[in-house]
């Protein structure tokens, strides 16, 4: 799978699992709220009814005590009991009531055989209420405030989001403003539960941004985010895992193929030699059997046979040259670095020449610990890389510097071309054995070469050089002087 | 000791101890060898009418031995082609012998399989040599007939007697036989049984 429409993917289905986790909370959290509110809303809805049954009972209870004791002292001292009532007010035999409404509640009152409203005035917070009876009717004014028992109150009256009404026939009192001008939310309406005092208790509730469980919900992205990242975390894990398997195979298959190479390379180095001692040694043969034998042909192709058995002899040789990689720590001494490089571009003469190159030569005399045959055979080895290198750009822009200084108390010999340069997929395989750019080339000298200088205390660097071409350094230990 | 005129074995490998050590050997046994150092300056010079064999090594800088050979095939050379190499697989022997070579031979090469196989190539060459030639003559002399020598040629190929010829023909047996003495004369045939052996194919398919 595409890795970036992957990461998307990723990212959407995680977007759409921190939507419905958000989704389910804010319902929840909702579900929850209404609970709560309609809870609240029934308790006042029913602690409202109580202490209006109580005030019917009080008028019930009035119009008994004066049946009996005949005296408006004891129901003056029973209404004081009972704070919401602000004016209590009594009618004997034929007299007329101080406010007109109190006569048409009392022959209501009369007619339901139930205490009636009169005077209902919201505005102001209170109402009358008339009980008939006889000898005298009682009436009396309560307060809306003073009916309201806040010890048992569900809410906290300043600061609950609840807004609770009473209504009557289009007028309001508030009892307790909760928050206003808010979005849509809850509504509860139910009348009191006496007859006498049908007012109805509207409670409602505006649902704000901030009654959103944003804590939550943060936590849940976050949650889902942290999961997913370890779930991405796990998967990168696990496909570097298989790029480095990868990588191994590939190792393995290109050292096999390698070696292949290098076999199918000796294979032809010595079939060749010997297909000429063959070929030399049985012409020899015929030429002894014919009559008369020609000696002197015979001697010739025999001369030339050993000459090509020696040289599958030296095909042999360098094998084993590389195979066995000789143990040049013993033979150490010191050797002037020039002098090396001098004997290495002299051997080199001839592709100098060719290739038109004068190569620049620092003249810093550093002398170093080396064994001078190796010595001369990395540098040999380098120089005739960058021959190559160079053989491949415009005679103009060939450029071959040879530098020798002297870094942290190491001998630096540097070989810089102004060659293409060393492609980036090569450079860090520059020393494997069997490793090669070349046709044909068996890849196993920069790997000597790598393997002279370690053996020597000394280390072979290969990196690029700007604007262009490759530059190979070597290190070796200086001599005590 | 050898004639301009024995046959000529052209060898091909670019390596120079090779290509000598095997010269030597092919000289041994009286054939005139050829080498060369590549295959391009083989191609653009050799002498193509010569007879003799190609000698050609697989393993080449800048060409395969294979596609020396396709191009030779391609171009009609006759001469037979034995491939040369170091390390053969089944599928590169199987794609010289498709291609058209004569053999097959894996290096290093042993003597008398060699000179076995140039000496085969040499006779097979000489002999396609002179077949190509006998047919050419043959064709030349059979242009010569008439159009009724050629009628009473294909009945004699096909086995009549010349009074048989001459009722297929509506001629008289002495007329048959004059037709017969002229075409015997005329294609230098000097019994009826080469008369047959070279022309049969010709009356056959006189195309």
């Amino acid at each position: 799978m595409n890795p970036l429409r992957g990461r998307l993917a990723v990212a959407l289905i995680g977007l759409a699992v921190a939507a419905i986790g958000c989704t389910v909370l804010v319902r929840s959290e909702l579900a929850s709220l209404r609970a709560a509110f309609e809870t609240d809303a029934r308790i006042v809805h029913r602690l409202l009814s109580q202490r209006s049954a109580q005030q019917d009972a009080v008028m019930s209870m009035l119009s008994l005590l004066q049946s009996g004791s005949g005296t408006d002292a004891a129901g003056r001292r029973v209404a004081s009991v009972y704070p919401q009532i602000l004016d209590l007010l009594q009618r004997h035999g034929d007299a007329s009531w101080t406010e007109p409404a109190l006569a048409a509640a009392e022959d209501e009152s009369r007619r339901e055989r139930r205490a009636a409203l009169a005077g209902v005035d919201f505005a102001r917070g209170r109402y009358w209420l008339v009980q008939a009876a006889t000898p005298a009717s009682h009436a009396a004014q309560i307060d809306l405030r003073g009916m309201v028992p806040w010890e048992e109150w569900p809410m906290p009256p300043e600061t609950s989001p609840v807004r609770v009404i009473l209504e009557y026939a289009g007028q309001q009192f508030l009892l307790q403003a909760g928050n206003t001008g808010s979005h849509s939310g809850f509504d509860f309406r139910k009348r009191l539960a006496t007859e006498s005092q049908p007012f109805d208790v509207v409670a409602a509730r505006g649902i704000r941004w901030s009654d959103l469980p944003w804590l939550k919900m943060l936590g849940w992205i976050l949650l889902t985010a942290a999961a997913l990242a370890g779930l991405l975390a796990l998967e990168r894990q696990r496909a570097e895992r298989r790029r480095a398997e990868e990588l191994l195979r590939l190792g393995q298959v290109a050292r096999l193929n390698a070696l292949g190479e290098l076999a199918a390379g000796m294979a032809h180095e010595l079939n060749q030699p010997l297909t000429a001692v063959l070929a030399n040694t049985q012409a020899a043969g015929r030429m002894l059997n014919d009559e008369p034998a020609e000696l002197d042909s015979a001697r010739e192709a025999m001369q030339r046979a050993a000459e090509q058995a020696r040289r599958a002899s030296g095909v042999v040789d360098r094998l084993r040259r590389v195979v066995e990689r000789p143990d040049v720590s013993a033979q150490l001494q010191p050797v002037k670095l020039e002098v090396a490089i001098n004997n290495a571009l002299y051997l080199l003469e001839p592709q100098l020449q060719q290739l038109g190159i004068k190569p620049s030569l620092g003249q810093t005399a550093v002398s170093v610990l080396a064994e001078p045959v190796a010595l001369e055979q990395i540098i040999h080895n380098l120089l005739t890389n960058a021959l190559q290198a160079l053989a491949q750009v415009p005679a103009a822009d060939r450029h071959l510097d040879i530098g020798v200084r002297i870094v942290d108390d190491k001998g630096r010999l540097t070989v810089g071309d102004s060659g293409p340069g060393i492609a980036a997929d090569v450079l860090p395989r520059l020393f494997e054995p069997f490793f090669t750019t070349r046709e044909g080339g068996l890849g196993l000298g920069l790997s000597l070469c790598e393997s002279l200088a370690a053996g020597m205390g000394g280390s072979l660097t290969a990196a690029n050089r700007p604007p262009r071409g490759a530059v190979f350094t070597l290190q070796l230990p200086l001599a005590a002087t | 000791m050898n004639s301009p005129l024995s046959p000529l074995i052209h060898l091909i490998d670019d390596d120079a101890a090779v290509r000598d050590s095997l010269a030597l050997l092919i000289g041994t046994v009286g054939l005139r060898v050829q080498p060369w150092a590549g295959p391009q300056d083989f191609i653009a010079q050799f002498d193509r009418s010569g007879i003799g064999a190609i000698v050609l090594d697989v393993r080449m800088p800048g060409i395969s031995g294979l596609t020396v050979l396709d191009q030779l095939i391609a171009e009609g050379v006759d001469q037979p082609v034995i491939m040369l190499t170091g390390h053969g697989t089944v599928e590169m022997c199987r794609r010289a012998f498709k291609s058209g070579a004569a053999e097959f031979l894996e290096k290093p090469v042993d003597d008398q399989k060699l000179l076995d196989a140039l000496q085969a190539a040499v006779q097979q060459h000489v002999r396609s040599r002179e077949r190509s030639r006998d047919d050419r003559e043959a064709r030349e002399h059979y242009a010569r007939l008439s159009e009724r020598e050629r009628e009473v040629l294909g009945l004699i190929v096909a086995g009549l007697t010349n009074k048989e010829i001459g009722r297929a023909l509506a001629v008289s047996p002495r007329t048959v036989e004059t037709h017969r003495a002229k075409l015997f004369a005329k294609l230098d045939a000097e019994s009826l049984a080469q008369l047959i052996r070279r022309y049969a194919a010709l009356v056959e398919d006189p195309a």
